[in-house]
């Protein structure tokens, strides 16, 4: 499932060319525009002073050796203050400016992860991919530091290079300005071009590299029983070597990307010194010919990190368009509704059709089912079979392809999202424990629960010892650094969680994972009693017969059989 | 915490140590850049010499030809300073990545219990990606930014002592700036690293948990959260900037004076000259050394800049070396047995006495454990879970070691046993079996990588997983795991039994091998084990009902006791 959807991503972004989605993440810039145009023309002006300190001082030597009266001086120490404050202000308005506009792009993100696109995550996506789009919104500050910023810089030094030189000799400005339109444009483009497939070839080996190192360490005792340690480390070490060999290509590729910028800069101090000795250009005067040296020198510093920035576009740009592809809605996402949650909480269930993908039978198949406000049922049925699926559309998580719906009477198509999820406490197979304290990770079902109520919570869901023993008790850390708790232990306090809502509606999933068979029939027990007045929908591939149930059902082949009561 | 930042700096020290000497190349082609640095700058200061006095010197194209040269040059070494330094990151990195795998398979299954597979994976793939630039950068800067500028003052030296003089006393005034300013970076970096990462950390477990959070209807506040500790995390990183960019905003002072202090000393003497009335060449030669002085200073600060550049790559040194210190060091490696076990007329296995606590706070997790099967039969252990059924199994598979008491395989303790040879008469088959990514053959072949045709399809054939391999659109050559076909619980156990049938062991253990199954699957895996089970030594831990009909012996285990043992009735 999860390569199909790499493969979707990135044939989606190959749809959407280059520059749609860099447009699309400058559009979420937009808000921070006068503070990232404020950092580029800072450092247009850093810049700007800094060819003038060079002018002044090519002059300023120039013109001593001739004799001329020190004009320059005065300037120099000038120039020289302001550019070092110059830059330094500019250095930090910039990456204020792009912290702020990577702060939006998360909020961004994360938006619109939870709208639409995110909401069928749970079931759908992987974590991992996830990880991989943070770190993707985490690239995109190159873009502005590393590609924006200094081709600004460049369209502004061009025409300021060309009126410079142009005042000196018109054939020399045609002459230099080529070669900084080459050094600065062409070959940044050209590298672009050229890094797009290497960059390609150096991301897939990482992610080979990382699926191989996940197999492994996933598969441990697996290798630790069969002995298969030489063949498991020979296996990455193939990987690596597989990367290693992209990444060299790539560097080879850098490497003459640099060396090509770095000739078109010296071709153009050529240039300027030939034509100082009026060698195959025409001859022009001497103190000129030091200030459009040291001009030329400075104007070429400011761009020649643009050919290097140009071979890693490709990464960056594919960054983005991941990250732009999130903001899309998935095909299955439900429109956001307007209306307020009805007081009832009957639900029904009228002719529902639902399919994951179109060329597959359907999951439901005109499937129609009442549960009244405080019944007690259960849905059993074989993996896959749509249990599932079922709570993904009560919770709006996905649309129905045909019939409709119903919380109170009312559609739930038209309900806001935020009211339907606040009726509904839904406990998943894939319910994820945040990397945060017992306490903040129960405050998450019901966020103005008082102490006793926490316990309360814990003790039903029979968690309450084991976090009693921890040395922190309900301000134990959670997750990496901090106390670990067994699977089965993980999902008790998500269920602890579930119970702490006050939803009138509860979903709960495969609630018994992780218990042995004692524990989960004193669970099931103290679930009929805390339950009281609330509706529950139980979802199980068996059942343990100590469940109070007003119904069951048990699905299969899309379509509902009662199971009696 | 001291203890830890000992460690650190250790370890920075030894990786330090391992890679200068692979940066060495990069750090000599750089002082020839240095040199031919110089050489260019000669020549741009004769041809403007010469061109500033008219009939110092006479108009000579030989430096002009020179600095052509010495371009291509300088490009050239470059490059191979560019290709020589990707070189070196990447062979620390193998060397790293490979230590680290190493440590991992080492440390085995074991490491899986206070570690989650993510970061592992993450410590051998991305941390010791983010290490490229300490090899790659940082090393060779932090030897040239004292190399190279010395090379060029030398140089400078023999043309003009004082102007030397000068570019060195700014070079000097260099490491202060850094120190007044620098240290106190470091010391908020290391803070702001930490919170960075954190920060970094929460938003990557907020989204892994995204559909938790919108489910609970809890979208609006977790977003505005997520703002707030963005906007944090700005505020303390510019907080570090503000200083951090002090530090090469000190550089940057340390040039301009350098070189208005040069321009001014060179241009008064100049002036005097001029009023002299020396004649062209003389004034020719001075203008050229004045000019070649001047036009050096950028060159002697350069290598300070690449120095400040790099100086980040270093913070990713210490965090790495933090974080590898939950592998297990080569030291720890146990020690191993030498004595072989003939089981060629099967195994049969004991326990006597046998104890083990995980954690002694909280008691002993078996206690004085005796049972004994003999060779080709089964047992099954019964109980809870907690009850200490796959501590158990753990111990017979080696990778726990009981406290008390011993385990014989046909009466030679399994401590003495060389580990290869317990691992060739031990079949395991888990609640979920891990599916390579893969095709199924190579994934059915992992555990006898040298079968033949015939035999893998006996195995598929016997594991009853022929009917569902027929189903899959390229057979047994059909991807799977990671980024490949999806199969089912019952259809990964298959491949798990056909993978301990290939693999032919006279010794079968099985810990739960239906726990994830519905009733049906789960009757259907049965009788495919009992079929594996036949003339093998099998012990059996569940707490399935279904697990009665599997026959044998049957122990029943409570809080790490034998609560009774005895035969099943079917």
């Amino acid at each position: 499932m999860k390569s199909t959807e790499n493969r979707e991503f990135s044939r989606q972004a190959r749809r959407e060319g280059v520059l749609a989605p860099v447009l699309q993440i400058l559009q979420i810039w937009q808000r921070r525009a006068p503070l990232l145009t404020a950092g580029a023309l800072l450092s247009l002006l850093a810049l700007l002073i800094g060819l003038l300190l060079m002018r002044a001082a090519g002059l300023r030597v120039a013109a001593m050796t001739v004799g001329m009266l020190v004009v320059t001086t005065g300037a120099l120490r000038i120039f020289g203050a302001s550019r070092v404050i110059l830059r330094y202000t500019e250095r930090l308005v910039t990456h204020d400016a792009m912290f702020r506009a990577l702060a939006d792009v998360r909020v961004w993100f994360f938006r619109h992860l939870a709208r639409g696109a995110a909401a069928g995550l749970g079931f759908r996506r992987a974590g991992d991919l996830l990880s991989r789009l943070v770190s993707d919104v985490e690239a995109l500050d190159g873009l502005y530091l590393r590609i924006i910023i200094p081709l600004a810089g460049a369209l502004l030094v061009l025409p300021f290079l060309f009126i410079a030189i142009n005042m000196v000799d018109t054939e020399l400005a045609l002459v230099v300005s080529g070669l900084f339109a080459c050094g600065a444009f062409g070959l940044p483009l050209l590298a672009a071009i050229l890094g797009r497939r290497e960059g390609g070839l150096v991301s897939h080996a990482s992610a080979q590299l990382r699926i191989g190192v996940l197999d492994m360490v996933g598969g441990l005792r697996e290798i630790a029983t069969f002995g298969a340690e030489g063949r498991m480390r020979d296996h990455v070490h193939a990987r690596d070597a597989a990367l290693f060999r992209a990444q060299m290509r790539q560097a080879r590729m850098l490497a003459l990307a640099g060396a090509a910028s770095y000739l078109c800069g010296q071709a153009a101090v050529v240039a300027v010194l030939a034509a100082a000795l009026g060698l195959g250009l025409p001859r022009i005067a001497p103190l000129p010919a030091a200030a459009v040296l040291f001009l030329t020198v400075a104007a070429f510093e400011s761009v020649g990190g643009l050919t290097r920035a140009g071979a890693l576009a490709g990464s960056i740009t594919r960054a983005a368009a991941r990250v732009v592809a999130v903001g899309a809605m998935p095909e299955h996402a439900p429109p956001e509704g307007t209306e307020p949650a009805p007081a009832g909480t009957d639900i029904r269930f009228e002719h529902v059709t639902f399919r994951w993908d179109a060329h597959r039978q359907p999951v439901l198949d005109d499937l129609s089912l009442n549960i009244a406000a405080g019944e007690r049922v259960a849905i059993l049925g074989a993996s896959g079979a749509g249990k599932s699926t079922l709570a993904a559309l009560l919770l709006k998580v996905v649309a129905p392809e045909a019939g409709r719906i119903t919380l109170g009477g009312q559609d739930i198509a038209t309900i806001r999202d935020d009211d339907l999820r606040g009726r509904i406490a839904w406990l998943s197979q894939a319910t994820h424990l945040f990397a945060d304290t017992i306490r903040a990770n129960l405050l998450l079902g019901r966020p103005d629960a008082d102490e006793a109520e926490l316990w309360a919570a814990l003790e039903q869901a029979r968690v309450a010892d084991v976090v009693r023993d921890l040395p922190e008790g309900l301000d134990s850390w959670l997750g990496e650094g901090g106390a670990s708790l067994s699977g089965g232990q993980g999902r008790r306090l998500a269920l602890a969680r579930v119970l702490l809502s006050r939803a009138p509606i509860l979903i709960l999933d495969e609630p018994a994972t992780g218990l042995d068979a004692r524990t989960e029939q004193e669970f099931l027990l103290t679930l009929n009693e805390v339950t009281r007045g609330r509706t529950v929908i139980l979802i199980a591939h068996r059942l343990a017969g100590v469940e109070k149930l007003d119904h069951a059902w048990r699905i299969s082949g899309g379509k509902m059989a009662g199971i009696g009561a | 915490m001291n203890d830890d930042k000992t460690v650190m700096k250790a370890w920075t020290r030894a990786q330090s140590r391992l890679g200068r000497r692979l940066a060495m190349p990069v750090v000599l082609l750089g002082l020839a850049v240095a040199g031919v640095a110089v050489g260019q700058v000669w020549c741009v200061a004769s041809i403007l010499a010469c061109v500033l006095v008219p009939g110092g010197t006479k108009v000579a194209a030989w430096p002009l030809a020179g600095l052509v040269g010495l371009a291509v040059l300088r490009a050239a070494l470059q490059m191979g300073i560019d290709v020589l330094a990707a070189r070196a990151g990447m062979k620390a990195r193998a060397r790293l990545r490979g230590g680290v795998v190493d440590a991992i398979l080492r440390g085995g299954p074991g490491l899986l219990r206070n570690h989650h597979s993510g970061e592992l994976t993450a410590l051998a793939v991305d941390r010791i990606e983010a290490l490229d630039g300490f090899f790659a950068r940082w090393l060779p800067a932090s030897v040239l930014w004292v190399a190279a500028p010395l090379v060029i003052g030398v140089l400078a030296a023999l043309v003009q002592p004082g102007s030397a003089l000068i570019m060195a006393a700014c070079g000097l005034a260099v490491p202060f700036g850094q120190a007044l300013f620098g240290i106190g970076a470091a010391v908020a970096s290391r803070n702001q690293f930490l919170a960075m990462t954190r920060l970094q950390a929460r938003f990557l477990d907020r989204v892994r948990g995204i559909a938790t959070i919108v489910l609970s209807g809890r979208t609006e506040d977790e977003t505005r959260r997520l703002a707030a500790s963005a906007e944090e995390l700005r505020m303390r990183t510019m907080k570090v900037l503000r200083v951090a960019f002090l530090s090469s905003a000190s550089i940057d002072c340390a040039l301009v004076v350098a070189l208005v202090l040069v321009a001014l000393r060179n241009g008064a003497q100049i002036m005097a000259l001029h009023e002299q009335g020396v004649p062209a060449t003389v004034m020719a030669a001075h203008v050229a050394r004045g000019l070649f002085v001047v036009l050096l200073v950028p060159e002697f600060f350069a290598p300070f800049r690449s120095l400040a550049l790099a100086y980040q790559d270093r913070a990713h040194a210490s965090g790495a070396a933090a974080a590898m210190r939950i592998l297990p060091d080569a030291a720890t490696a146990r020690a191993e047995g030498q004595a072989l076990c003939d089981a060629g007329q099967g195994v049969r296995v004991a326990f006597e006495n046998v104890g083990f606590a995980w954690d002694a706070a909280r008691g002993a997790t078996l206690e004085d454990i005796s049972f004994t099967v003999p060779a080709g039969q089964a047992v099954v252990l019964w109980g809870p879970s907690g009850s200490g059924k796959s501590t158990l199994i753990e111990m017979l598979l080696g990778f726990i070691q009981p406290a008390a008491g011993r385990i014989t395989f046909n009466g030679t303790d399994m401590a003495a046993i060389d580990p290869a040879a317990l691992v060739a008469i031990t079949s395991w088959i888990g609640q979920k079996p891990v599916l390579f990514a893969g095709t199924l053959r190579e994934n059915i072949l992992f555990a006898r990588p040298g079968a033949t045709e015939a035999q893998l399809q006996a195995a598929v054939t016997a594991a009853a997983a022929d009917s569902f391999v027929a189903h899959l659109p390229h057979g047994l050559d059909t991807r799977i795991g990671e980024g490949g076909f999806g199969l089912s619980g019952g259809q990964a156990q298959r491949v798990a039994i056909a993978r301990a049938f290939l693999k032919d062991a006279p010794l079968l253990l099985l810990d739960e091998p239906t726990s994830h199954l519905d009733p049906e699957t789960e009757a259907d895996v049965f009788a495919s084990l009992r079929r594996l089970a036949e003339h093998r030594t099998v012990i059996l831990a569940s707490h399935s009902p279904a697990a009665a009909g599997f026959g044998g012996q049957r122990i029943d285990l409570d809080h790490g006791r034998i609560v009774t043992s005895g035969e099943h009735a079917s």
